[in-house]
């Protein structure tokens, strides 16, 4: 019976696939890193790196290592010498800068401001040097001005800082010591103070404290996992094996943990210079790309200037030709630019993100990066990490052999139902091989905690399987207590079988009972009977082909399969006093009876189908990247839906159609399993290629480095790309992907510096709950600017009326601040906390380029239609504390330069009174105060219609939303305030108003929601048509 | 959905294995026969998104990535493509909308817009429906009445050279004009000579025209500019004539007209020391009051004083302070200068 490549067996322990593969690629590996650097623009970092892979040290010998370094290796350093050659800098990572800098949308937003400020002092200084004549109100309006850039600037700041700091916590490192030989002794230092030339020592379960090269080693293996990505030890010697500095086995990394025994090596490289301290370094120098909602901010910048400059353009135009000198024209142009700033935006805009961050904090996302609340939203592409994120990270038996059946074991996190059938007497032996053959044991003092949580000592495998039949038979060391163990053969690479010999728990049974496991087909070649339901029964053809279907389909399933056998030492042969000698085998190790297989596999969690689904109908496509064999992560693929049941490979189709990997239309195929090896010899073209055309897609045996180049494909393609990752290695594809994601359990400082997210829980399904977050603050912020600019409008109307018509102002600018700063501020805020109207998760990713946070529609809708009627509105009540007070509209028309001369003080009104400049002043502030009051009627219908684009309010329920209500609460609290409350202050400009005028605008207020009922009627009317087309934003 | 509805069922199954593998199948292709569509939907957006959706992209790829590269040939086809927004030959299109579809905005604009003019006509309407022509809703804006001075050329300060007739000429042409509708006979013809000391109350519509009492310009004696056409100013004595705002419905104290008093402001009282008050009660008769609006009140005459510094300090400024008292006058309001009050200052040169 042939065995198939298809056949995953994992021995325990083995390392040959792993071996194979990393020979064969070995400088492969790095080459794109290699390639990458050219792609980088800091040539001096392209020409360190490749400096560093020429790398010599490897080849020469101790002597002239001692020669290059001017140490020796017996006595080491004299600490003079290394207190010089630590001026060149600690052995440390040096931490990127990239936290304390505003963020570009914040410093877009800023920019704005900016602007503002310097035409608004413009203004001022205009005012004051040339036409008007009471320059304290100017300067005292600048300052005010200034003010609330500076605040709004600080807050900003402080939002952003606030959310970086949670991140400060994470970067504190538990200082490192090291064993190094200095001046003939051995110390203990701080191992930041290692020094190029130091002899240092390690030994199992130390961190590697820089790159050293070996100059002894008795059975060192190191994990280099968060280097190169491979999870198998590495062993460690001082000979000179590969010309890459990266392949040798002399040279032990930076940062890389030696596992176990010990050895000796002289520093190399420190801190930055180190391998990892340059791929590190190599992440700060990846472009830092603009945030999709930097883009965004950047574009409503543009909408909103666009508008101003060209609302200016033609005012200066109308201005001109009205006969005004050109200064004032100046002057006015500049009042309608300032006038569109949004100055509470930005306030608004840091909050609702802060506020979106805290709520994905909750829900163990921590993002570090306010702006990458948002960016996760509108993501398309998720590049998933298999181990730790998708899986549990725990080798746990996932189904069964024995009596010629497949039972499929609980691989839930608390295998809390095991319900194969256990009545069987061969589950009764297979069990006590399983107890017994194993050398796992639970460290002590855990007895409180649930068994799957408990710590092991030992491996993977012998810890699942401990795990497993502890749960199942319950105390497994009373079990092994009862039945001694007399020898043992721990598991070796060469037998690949693990065995012991025992006492029975019968007092009557004097036999021992010799137990073994190991890979299933050395397991079976040293039987000759199998247990079936009990009962002992020859081992013929036909169960051994039982046997062969059974290791090939669990095999198939990605899972590592383990044989189990035993045999019962016949007591005469073997009486109590036997000695066992392991070294001479005096033994049988042959013709023993089989009992069953068992395969594990590091399950998916249970949380990640679902949230795996969820990406699909949110038509995000997840990518699994994994360093793992292919066969696992294609099963493991399968199981969470990354390849869904039905999609087959391109393999697949071949192995059903009977014919040749080749013959197959590869576009036949949705999914698609990729391997790292095969990943490299594509050309760019061919990736892309790959990734467009393939839904369900598996990278396998990928080193980090190749995440890069994926990362990239899938930008390429105009996606948004998330990506996790953990180690040291993925934090250049973490720095380059739109949103990097790193694991907050497994994941490495450099990594989570890299990472514009940490993952608290390392689980894929709290990605999706991110989404879902981003997604929903796309849409609020959508609505949250809609409201702000709708207002934008209000104000800026009477500006332009009393340009063109000569009214008496109807708005002053102190009003507006309080209107952007004060009223509108809580309620746009309390938009974040509107609910999605629709299943958010059940639509498409938004396309970068078409779906913008400010769009046409928006803009449209707000300035010409909503805030044309808050204007009108607005007016209306400005007419009415007029006309009421004496001037009528007829009356006010060109009445302008009159009513602000403060020499007329007996200016006649519409009955013939005649008025002081100060009390036309004081009408003028009560107008101020009206026409404030009449747009914060009208926004809190506004701020009614903002909550649904789509949906009626109805619909939508206009309770749900409590921070609404406060909202509103708070405008109409802030307005009372203001009138009556400060109404006395002459400084604010605002009097207190007549309780009938807060209501003139009702019936504009209500005008404006029952108009956009029915626009949002008409859209879900004709959802596509013509009306949703240009009116749904 | 169908996922968890397996896991429940799965455990009254305990040859779980097999069923598990028939059953995901069939539960995989029920819950993916909705998803395929999706799936190749969006194949389609990542792939190659068909011809209509592409060309749109590239304008907008264009238009975005231009910015980014300030060379002079991203410049030129930013330019082009400009162009090409503004009016697509190929399509016909103007600012990326179709004649078509431009008129159809068009006209939805129009109809939006009429009716909100509608709208706001209709409010206007009845806001003035509401609001009455003859008088004024509230005038607590307008009171208490403001105070002015003639003559008045945009300055409060009197300065001019006894000497030269050139700086005070402007005064007198000032003082002339405006007294032109108190000349007498204009008076007499338009007006009638009501009984002073009380109000000259008109009962009757809103919408009758009333009647307004004389005031005579020979009621300002020396200061009327009869005898001395130079309002005193020739000799440096000028005179200056005090007006208060005329407020619909104002009626001063019964029985306590106001009156008007001037002072030195700051420093030495005795700077000025004669002023005399032109009608000599310095005050302004009841009979004056109450107003009862432009509209029917056409005639009505502001009642003046005239204040005839006789004797002030010469070659030197002088501030003065004009201030109204009687009931229901303020002249302290910090301010309003013109409230009750009003101060001009006096700089005679010989």
């Amino acid at each position: 019976f042939q065995k198939t490549p298809e056949i995953y067996s994992v021995e325990l322990s083995g390392t040959k696939d792993v071996k194979k593969t990393d020979k064969g690629d070995g400088k492969q590996k790095y080459r794109g890193l290699k390639n990458k650097c050219s792609n980088f623009r800091k040539n001096d970092q392209i020409e360190e790196i490749k400096e560093e892979l020429d790398l010599d040290d490897h080849k020469l010998s101790s002597e002239e290592l001692e020669k290059r370094y001017g140490t020796n290796i017996i006595t080491g350093l004299s600490s003079a010498r290394a207190a010089e050659l630590l001026a060149d800098g600690p052995n440390a990572l040096h931490p990127p800068k990239e936290t304390q800098r505003l963020s570009m949308m914040v410093a877009q937003l800023c920019t704005f401001y900016g602007i503002d400020l310097v035409l608004g002092s413009g203004s001022l200084l205009s005012y004051v040097l040339l036409i008007d004549s009471s320059p304290i109100t100017q300067v005292y309006l600048g300052a005010v001005l200034a003010l609330v850039v500076i605040l709004t600037g600080i807050f900003a700041y402080y939002q952003e800082a606030k959310s970086t700091n949670i991140m400060a916590s994470f970067s504190k490192m538990i200082p490192q010591q090291a064993l190094v030989i200095r001046d003939a002794e051995k110390k203990t230092i701080p191992s930041e103070q290692l020094v190029v030339g130091d002899i240092v020592e390690i030994k199992g379960g130390d961190q590697i404290p820089a790159d050293i090269r070996l100059l002894s080693s008795q059975g060192c293996k190191v994990d280099n996992s968060s280097l190169t990505g491979e999870s198998e030890p590495q062993s460690r010697s001082c000979d000179f094996t590969h010309d890459n500095p990266l392949e040798t086995k002399n040279i032990g990394f930076y940062s890389t943990t030696c596992l176990e025994g010990t050895a000796t090596g002289m520093v190399i490289n420190t801190g930055d210079r180190t391998i990892i301290g340059q791929i590190a370094s190599l992440a700060s120098g990846v472009g830092n790309e603009k945030t999709p909602i930097a883009i965004e901010i950047e574009h409503f910048v543009h909408i909103v200037a666009g508008v101003a400059v060209s609302i200016g353009i033609i005012f200066f135009i109308i201005a001109v030709s009205m006969k005004y000198p050109v200064l004032y024209s100046i002057i006015f142009l500049i009042g309608i630019i300032v006038a569109n700033v949004p100055e509470g935006l930005l306030a608004t805009v840091t909050v609702t993100l802060s506020l979106t961050a805290k709520r994905m904090a909750k829900k163990n996302c921590l993002v570090k990066n306010l702006e990458a609340v948002e960016t996760l939203g509108s993501t398309s592409i998720i590049c998933s990490d298999k181990t730790g994120t998708l899986t549990q990270n725990r080798m746990t038996v996932a189904h069964l052999w024995f009596d010629n059946q497949i039972f499929m074991a609980d691989t839930s996190e608390d295998h809390s139902n095991q319900i194969f059938d256990q009545s069987s007497e061969t589950w009764a032996s297979l069990a006590k091989i399983i107890t017994l053959c194993n050398r796992a044991e639970f460290k002590p003092g855990q007895e409180s905690i649930p068994i799957m949580k408990k710590t092991v000592v030992g491996d993977a495998s012998e810890t699942a399987l401990l795990k497993f039949s502890e749960v199942i038979l319950g105390d497994v060391m009373e079990v092994r207590k009862r039945n001694r163990k007399v020898a043992e053969i721990p598991f070796n690479s060469t037998n690949k079988f693990q065995l012991s010999i025992h006492e029975t728990d019968d007092p009557n049974d004097k036999r021992f009972l010799m137990v073994m496991k190991g890979a299933p087909e050395r397991i079976l070649e040293k039987c000759s009977t199998i247990m079936i339901n009990g009962q002992e029964q020859p081992l013929d053809q036909s169960t051994a082909k039982a046997f062969h279907t059974a290791y090939m389909e669990l095999g198939g399933l990605g899972e590592r399969v383990l044989g189990f056998c035993h045999l019962y030492l016949p007591a005469d042969e073997f009486p109590e006093t036997y000695s066992f000698d392991i070294d001479t085998m005096n033994f049988p190790t042959s013709s023993l009876c089989f009992v069953g297989l068992l395969s594990m596999i590091d399950p998916p969690r249970s949380t990640v189908p679902d949230a795996v689904t969820k990406c699909r109908s949110a038509g995000i496509k997840v990518i699994m990247v994994t360093g793992d064999h292919p066969i696992t992560a294609k099963a493991i693929a399968r199981s969470v839906g990354i390849i869904s049941a039905n999609s087959e490979t391109v393999e697949d189709i071949a192995k059903r159609l009977n014919i040749a990997v080749e013959q197959v239309n590869e576009w036949d195929a949705k999914a698609a399993v990729v391997t790292g090896m095969e990943l490299k010899d594509m050309s760019q073209e061919q990736l892309d290629e790959l990734l467009a055309n393939h839904s369900e897609i598996v990278f396998a045996r990928t080193s980090p480095q190749q995440k890069l180049i994926i990362v990239e494909g899938c930008q390429r393609l105009g996606a948004v790309v998330a990506v996790t990752g953990d180690g040291v290695n993925d934090s250049p594809a973490l720095k380059k992907a739109d949103i990097g994601i790193a694991m907050g359990i497994a994941g490495s400082d450099a990594a989570k510096n890299a990472a514009d997210m940490v993952l608290l829980d390392d689980n894929f399904a709290s990605i999706v709950t991110g989404v879902e977050e981003g997604r929903l603050i796309f849409d609020n912020l959508k609505k949250t600017i809609a409201y702000t600019l709708t207002k934008n409008i209000a104000e800026l109307c009477p500006f332009l009326i009393y340009i063109i018509v000569g009214l008496p102002l109807p708005i002053g600018t102190i009003t507006i601040l309080f209107i952007d700063l004060g009223t509108d501020i809580i309620p746009s805020i309390a938009l974040a906390y509107e609910k999605a109207e629709s299943d958010i998760m059940n639509r498409k990713p938004r396309h970068k380029k078409k779906d913008r946070l400010v769009n046409k529609p928006l803009a449209l809708y707000s300035y010409l239609h909503v805030g044309l009627m808050q204007s009108l509105g607005a007016f209306v009540v400005y007419f009415t504390v007029y006309s009421q007070e004496g001037f009528r509209p007829s009356t006010l028309i060109g009445l302008r330069l009159e009513w602000e001369k403060h020499s007329v003080n007996d200016l006649e009104d519409s009955y013939g009174q005649e008025w002081t400049r100060y009390q036309r002043q004081y009408l003028e502030w009560t107008g101020y105060t009206a026409f404030f009051i009449a747009i914060m009627v009208q926004q809190i219908a506004d701020l009614i219609i903002r909550k649904t684009r789509r949906n009626s309010i109805f619909q939508q329920g206009l309770f749900r939303n409590k921070v609404i209500w406060v909202g509103i609460a708070s405008q109409i609290i802030i307005a009372l305030i203001l009138s009556y409350g400060l109404g006395s202050i002459t400084a604010l400009n605002f009097t207190m108003l007549r309780a009938q005028y807060w209501f003139v605008a009702v019936p504009y207020a209500i005008l404006i929601w029952v108009y956009d009922e029915v626009r949002k009627f008409f859209i879900r009317l004709y959802p596509g048509g013509w009306w949703d087309k240009n009116m749904y934003y | 959905m169908r996922r968890q509805h397996r896991s429940r069922r799965a455990p009254t199954f305990p040859h779980g294995y097999r069923y598990r593998l028939d059953d995901q199948d069939e539960a995989n292709q029920n819950y993916l026969a909705d998803e395929e569509e999706e799936a190749e939907e969006e194949a389609r957006v990542m792939g190659v998104p068909n011809l209509e959706e592409k060309e749109k992209e590239e304008e907008q790829n264009e238009e975005e990535e231009g910015q980014g590269q300030p060379t002079g040939n991203t410049w030129w086809q930013k330019l082009q493509l400009m162009n090409e927004y503004l009016w697509d030959p190929e399509q016909r299109m103007s600012l990326a909308r179709t004649g078509q579809s431009w008129s159809l905005i068009l006209v939805i604009y129009f109809f939006f817009y009429a009716s909100l003019a509608a709208v706001i006509t209709v409010c206007m309407y009845t806001l003035f429906l509401t609001i009455s022509t003859y008088m004024p809703t509230f005038t607590e804006r307008v009171k208490p009445p403001g105070v002015m001075i003639r003559p008045f050329a945009h300055s409060l300060n009197f300065n001019f050279n006894v000497s030269e007739p050139d700086t005070w000429q402007h005064y007198v042409i000032s003082l002339n004009g405006f007294l032109q509708g108190y000349n007498d006979s204009l008076q007499e013809e338009m007006n009638v000579d009501c009984p002073p000391g009380q109000y000259f109350i008109q009962d009757g519509n809103e919408d009758e025209d009333k009647k307004a009492c004389q005031f005579k310009r020979s009621f300002l004696k020396n200061c009327s500019g009869l005898e001395d056409p130079t309002f005193g100013y020739s000799t440096g004595q000028p005179c200056i004539l005090l007006k208060m705002n005329r407020i619909v419905g104002f009626r001063p104290e019964l029985g306590d007209p106001v009156k008007v008093s001037c002072k030195v402001q700051r420093g030495d009282e005795n700077d000025i020391r004669s002023i005399n008050y032109y009608p000599e009660s310095a005050s302004f008769d009841l009979r004056y009051y109450p107003y009862y609006g432009k509209l029917t009140h056409v005639n009505y005459t502001s009642p003046l004083v005239a204040m005839h510094f006789t004797d002030v300090v010469k070659n030197q400024v002088v501030p003065v302070q004009c201030q109204l008292k009687g009931k229901g006058i303020i002249n302290d309001v910090i301010n309003d200068h013109f409230v009750g009050r009003v101060i001009f200052t006096l700089n005679i040169e010989t």
